[in-house]
């Protein structure tokens, strides 16, 4: 009822500790594998756990502006995909006579945006839900990337590129900069640009902005477009970190990327959480599936733990006095 | 048309607009001069939220025009009704709860703020501050606008409209839409206090169901009625009894009652509340329903009676006192609850809480008891679709098929789904929240009609409605509520009904 | 165009679009249309429409169920499993398991207000785990006796019409019969179309929402059965790949994401429509490489066509 709806009172002091709540997860998480298994708060493991989270943070990153805006991106293993296949061609490599070197990077960097800029176009000028046209595109570009390789994988040669992922810079995996460096990216694009505070407008209350000259429908293709530059940038990080490509890189990557963006505080519903947030997610989920191997938690219980984590921490970060009607 | 030499800010010339079904503005002419603040009063659908819908350019006049500082304007959206110069506070607030008050007060306008292509928060917060200090509030402008009170928010609103002050010629025209809805008595004095310090800067048009807001604010007042503008006249010449009666229209007699048709209550109770409260909403109501009764309950918005509707309909459970249905003490927690008890709840809000648009007729009119229409556990199609038909032949309910989607029927007809769906579920008490909200007048006469019928066959009606005729009109007993609580009862039957003003004098 | 016989014409475009790919597969491939081929095509099918056939119940609530192919695989193992002991008891014992993963998603869904896009992913996860654990990580194969004993129902013909084909119109015929007849049936698509007035009529909604999610995960568990036995084993792993194309069914059919609108029969012609084009792209001799790309923009091209605006005020 409007009225009703009218008259909620501000947030409580304790409905204001919820936006805490992915954080002191997980200093609970690492608190208690900590104990359990005291190499899991080692040096080596730690910066182990940066690597792990490397190429998933770059991927959650591009997914937590979708997110935000209250749509859904299923394309993540798509263009990951394509990214990484497409890198090792450009680089010296096994297949052809390419050695672009650092030079692949803008270029995959750019197709991640123009597989972002159709997905936006298709769902915003055709009116299709974005759950929809991303997991077409998924298909798309897994068929793309696999019609580029006729199947097969491509080995990457040059050794210099891979540094990009193994290199060693004050002793963290050069990988971790990388995904850190886009981190800032994404936060100032988040915090400072217009793109980023109309992709939080947009979650807030899209009906709203239409009193405002506000371009709805640019901003969601330029947020989509956004989120394939950052999927792309996790393609370029894949290949050079596991010396090869093809059409299969991106499996598995989708669910972990949607799980690490909502357990890290940021609402399906749009609005709400942030790339801040995003980055406390990664570290959950990456740390607990680390420490899980570290406590001698045999593989296969690892997904099932996961699963009643996620639950238990999206339970806890729900605000019922806010959201009458769930889906 | 110019007023004591000077061009009027706003003005509105003839300006007419149909719906179909609905002649929703007749002719209205209206003028707005440089720092003059205008109330605007009417009940519920005699054509104020068409018209400042048409003022912010959600919806084009069919005919007559606006002038802004004596140029005609065409307001094709809410963006260029902005441009042009006139604002907007609405009603339910239009600021982002998940964004800074900075942001709110700046979106869509942040080039301003850009440094290369990154926002300048500094800057911008700094803007942002000068636009709070005109209405001369003191709240950081870096806060998430979620955390600030409904009262600070419509600061907050207004200092987002007074932006546009920097960005038109001419005058500011301001529309507050219902505004003290939301706020205590302390923060409606705050904000009458600054639209008062504002009139060197802006005009403004005060849109309340609050008649002594309305006298306190404004230096004219517009009263509307039936989608025309019925008078008008300087504030000190009216008083809030002669602005209700003007609302109201001419003294209604025993035939526009139809009084005749009014049958006589049952002696037994099948509803009787003791001391019942909704903490923030209503204190300690007593009332009892007979079989065969309709009860209606006056009173303004806020007075907590929109609330005890919902408490009723069991969507908004009491915090305390007591409630007994049909004898037995009754908690109402869920609607479910209530349904089972036999209490049908016909909602203000008819598209979403009423019918269901995207299923038939058909389904909607079995959905409150669809067991009813089962075999077996089994829902029996025939005898389903023969329930709906004996319904739309009883109702008259104008519908192609009994298979055509409810959202495709006109307004009159969706209520009747409604009520039929009550009916069929066997409901002995019907809550009626505002039943004829949005309706023609012939749908209404329907509404009416079917309610007398319902009640003769003993089924007892809770009422709340938009105008005191229709209460008058269909009660047999009338309690009048005013902040919170109960303030007097009235005896409707026919032949004795009361008149309008008394009810009002115990309403505001 | 008339609103009237538009409406209409998107009502009948998802069975329109299953016609003309019919068409176009036939007349690039005199094969295609030979009883045997349509009968094999539909017996692949079958799988995926069972799966489907679940999922869009919770669609129809407008939630989702992602966690269908993990259900699948594990009832598969739990099927595999238990054959040897139980014989034919095994069979519901693999319904049942699947119906309790249902129950907690639709816990978690209802009761922790978890939204189900997340419940289910996570109960998916869950899922996984216990096939893995179950399984010890590997298939498990179903002896050659274990199968002619008790799989013949999946694996055989009746009336010279493959088995699977039998159990996909048992299950449709059920699914129309719960849409058609039951409460529950009636009350999803109540929900769906409109929450609030649900709620305010009285509708037990969180009941039905839960029921909706034991109903998704217990068909996905049959799929998996079917899966198994046409597989001769279970594994952890079985229905991979099935979640997306099984969404993709149900939607392609007509069914709308955000709820109100949609049918089990529906979901048949997507199926189909899913189906046509993977098995028509090989008989039309498409590069299997190409064969995604293609599977790809049909999706969106008949999403495209199928979806009915007027009832999605934002499309998110």
């Amino acid at each position: 009822m409007a009225a009703s709806a009218i008259r909620l009172p501000p947030a409580s002091r304790i409905e204001r500790l919820r936006a805490f709540t992915p954080v002191i997860v997980l200093v609970v998480v690492f608190a208690v594998i900590g104990a359990i298994a005291p190499a899991f708060l080692s040096i080596d493991n730690l910066v182990r756990i940066m690597n792990a989270s490397a190429i998933p943070l770059c991927l959650a990153l591009g997914a937590t502006f979708i997110i935000l805006m209250g749509s859904i991106d299923l394309s993540v293993e798509g263009v990951v995909a394509m990214g990484a296949v497409l890198t090792a061609l450009l680089v010296q490599n096994g297949a052809n006579a390419n050695d672009l070197g650092f030079l692949a990077i803008p270029l995959v960097l750019l197709m991640g945006a123009a597989f972002g800029f159709v997905n936006g176009v298709v769902h915003v000028k055709l009116q299709i839900p974005s759950f929809m046209v991303t997991l077409g595109m998924s298909f798309i570009a897994i068929g793309i990337a696999t019609v580029m390789l006729a199947g097969e994988r491509v080995r990457i040669t040059d050794t210099t590129f891979r540094e990009l992922a193994l290199g060693r810079v004050l002793g963290i995996p050069m990988g971790v900069w990388v995904a850190l460096a886009a981190t800032l990216v994404a936060y100032v694009i988040q915090t400072r640009t217009r793109l980023g505070r109309w992709i939080f407008a947009v979650g807030g209350g899209e009906d709203i902005l239409r009193l405002t000259s506000v371009p709805v429908g640019r901003v969601r293709i330029l947020a989509f477009t956004l989120a394939g530059v950052f999927y792309g940038l996790g393609g370029i990080l894949s290949a050079a970190q596991l010396g090869q490509g093809h059409a299969l890189m991106g499996q598995g990557r989708l669910f972990t990327t949607i799980t690490a963006v909502v357990v890290g505080g940021t609402s399906l519903m749009g609005g709400q959480g942030g790339v801040q947030n995003t980055l406390v997610g990664v570290l959950i989920v990456v740390g607990l599936a680390n420490g899980m191997v570290l406590m001698g938690v045999p593989p296969y219980v690892q997904t099932g733990v996961q699963g009643v984590l996620i639950i238990a921490a999206v339970a806890l970060a729900v605000d019922r006095s806010r959201a009458r009607i769930i889906k | 048309m110019s007023a004591g030499g000077r061009t009027a800010a706003l003005e509105l010339v003839g300006v007419d607009k149909r719906f179909p079904g609905v002649h929703a503005l007749k002719n209205v002419s209206l003028e707005v001069r440089p720092g003059e603040v205008v109330g605007l009063i009417g009940e519920n659908g005699a054509g104020k939220s068409t018209l400042m819908k048409i003022l912010s350019g959600v919806y084009q006049p069919d005919g007559g025009e606006i002038r802004h500082d004596g140029r005609k304007v065409v307001l094709r959206s809410p963006i260029d009704a902005a441009a042009t110069g006139i604002g907007m506070v609405h009603q339910e607030q239009s600021l982002l709860t998940n964004l800074t008050v900075a942001e709110n007060i700046w979106l869509g306008k942040e080039k301003p703020f850009l440094k290369g292509r990154l926002i300048d928060h500094k800057a911008m917060a700094a803007a942002a501050r000068r636009q709070l200090e005109k209405v001369q509030i003191d709240i950081d402008p870096t806060v998430v606008t979620e955390k600030l009170s409904f009262a600070q928010r419509q600061m907050v609103e207004l200092a987002k409209v007074l932006t546009l002050e920097e960005e038109i010629e001419g005058h500011l025209v301001i529309m507050l839409d219902e505004p003290t809805s939301v706020l205590e008595q302390a923060e409606i004095d705050i904000l009458f206090a600054r639209v008062r310090a504002l009139r060197d800067r802006a005009s403004f048009v005060f849109v309340s169901h609050r008649l002594d807001e309305i006298l306190d604010l404004s230096d004219r007042v517009y009263v509307m009625k039936d989608g025309a503008v019925v008078a008008e006249m300087p504030s000190a010449d009216a008083d809030t009894e002669k602005l209700h009666s003007l609302m109201v229209g001419r003294s209604r007699n025993a035939e526009y009652y139809k009084e005749n048709r009014q049958k006589p209550y049952r002696p037994e109770v099948v509803m009787a509340a003791s001391g019942l409260t909704l903490a923030g909403a209503y204190e300690g109501v007593d009332f009892e329903l007979h079989a065969g009764e309709v009860l209606g309950i006056a009173g303004v918005i806020g007075s907590g009676r929109e609330e005890l509707a919902r408490t009723l309909g069991g969507l908004a459970p009491a915090t305390g006192g007591t409630l007994t249905v049909f004898g037995r003490p009754a908690r109402l927690a869920t609607p479910g609850e209530a349904v089972s008890l036999g209490i049908g709840y016909v909602p203000r809000e008819r598209r979403v809480e009423g019918i269901v648009g995207f299923l038939p007729v058909v389904a909607n009119i079995t959905l409150g008891n669809l067991r009813a229409v089962t075999r077996g556990g089994l829902i029996d199609h025939a005898k389903e679709r023969t329930t709906a038909e004996t319904w739309v032949k009883r109702l008259a309910i104008k519908t192609p098929t009994i298979r055509t989607l409810v959202m495709n029927l006109s307004g009159g007809n969706q209520q009747k789904v409604v009520l039929a769906k009550w009916i069929n579920a066997g409901a002995k008490i019907i809550v009626l929240d505002h039943p004829t909200r949005g309706l023609d007048v012939g749908a209404k006469e329907e509404v009416y009609e079917l309610v007398r019928s319902i009640t003769a066959e003993g089924v007892a009606v809770i009422l709340t409605s938009d105008t005191l005729e229709e209460t008058i009109g269909l009660s047999h007993r009338i309690i009048v509520m005013k902040d919170k609580r109960v303030t007097e009862r009235f005896e409707a039957m026919p032949g004795g009904k009361p008149d309008q003003l008394d009810l009002i004098r115990h309403m505001v | 165009m008339n609103p009237a016989v538009a409406a209409r014409l998107r009502d009948v475009a998802p069975i329109l679009t299953l016609i003309l790919l019919v068409l176009v597969v036939g007349i690039g491939s005199r094969g295609f249309l030979s009883p045997e081929t349509l009968l094999v095509l539909a017996a692949d099918t079958s799988t995926l429409f069972i799966m489907a056939a679940g999922i869009t119940f919770v669609i129809l609530l407008g939630g989702i169920d992602l966690s269908v192919q993990a259900v699948a695989s594990m009832s598969s193992v739990v099927m595999a499993l238990l054959l040897p002991s139980l014989g034919y008891g095994a069979f519901p014992a693999a319904l049942a398991a699947g119906a309790l993963l249902g129950l907690a998603n639709g816990l978690a869904f209802t009761r922790l207000r978890v939204p189900s896009f997340i419940s289910s992913l996570a109960v998916g996860g869950i899922a996984t785990a216990l096939a893995l654990a179950f399984s010890g990580t590997r298939s498990i194969p179903i002896g050659e006796e274990l199968r002619h004993a008790y799989l013949w129902w999946i694996t055989g013909r009746m009336l010279g019409i493959p088995a699977e084909i039998w159990l996909g119109l048992i299950v449709l015929a059920i699914c129309l019969f719960v849409e058609r007849y039951t409460l529950f049936g009636r009350w999803s698509l109540a929900v769906g179309a409109g929450e609030p007035a649900a709620v305010a009529s009285g509708v037990p909604v969180a009941l039905v929402k839960l029921l909706a999610c034991v109903v998704s995960a217990t068909l996905a568990a049959f799929a998996g059965m079917v899966l198994g036995g046409r597989l001769v084993a279970g594994s952890p792993t079985l229905a991979n790949e099935f979640l997306l194309p099984a969404v993709a069914a149900v939607v392609v059919g007509g069914t709308a994401l955000t709820g109100g609108v949609g049918s089990v029969w529906r979901t048949l012609i997507g199926a189909l429509i899913v189906s046509v084009v993977r098995v028509g792209m090989t008989f039309l001799g498409v590069d299997v490489f190409v064969q995604q790309i293609v599977l790809g923009i049909v999706l969106i091209l008949a999403v495209w066509i199928t979806i009915d605006r007027a009832k999605i005020p934002i499309v998110k």
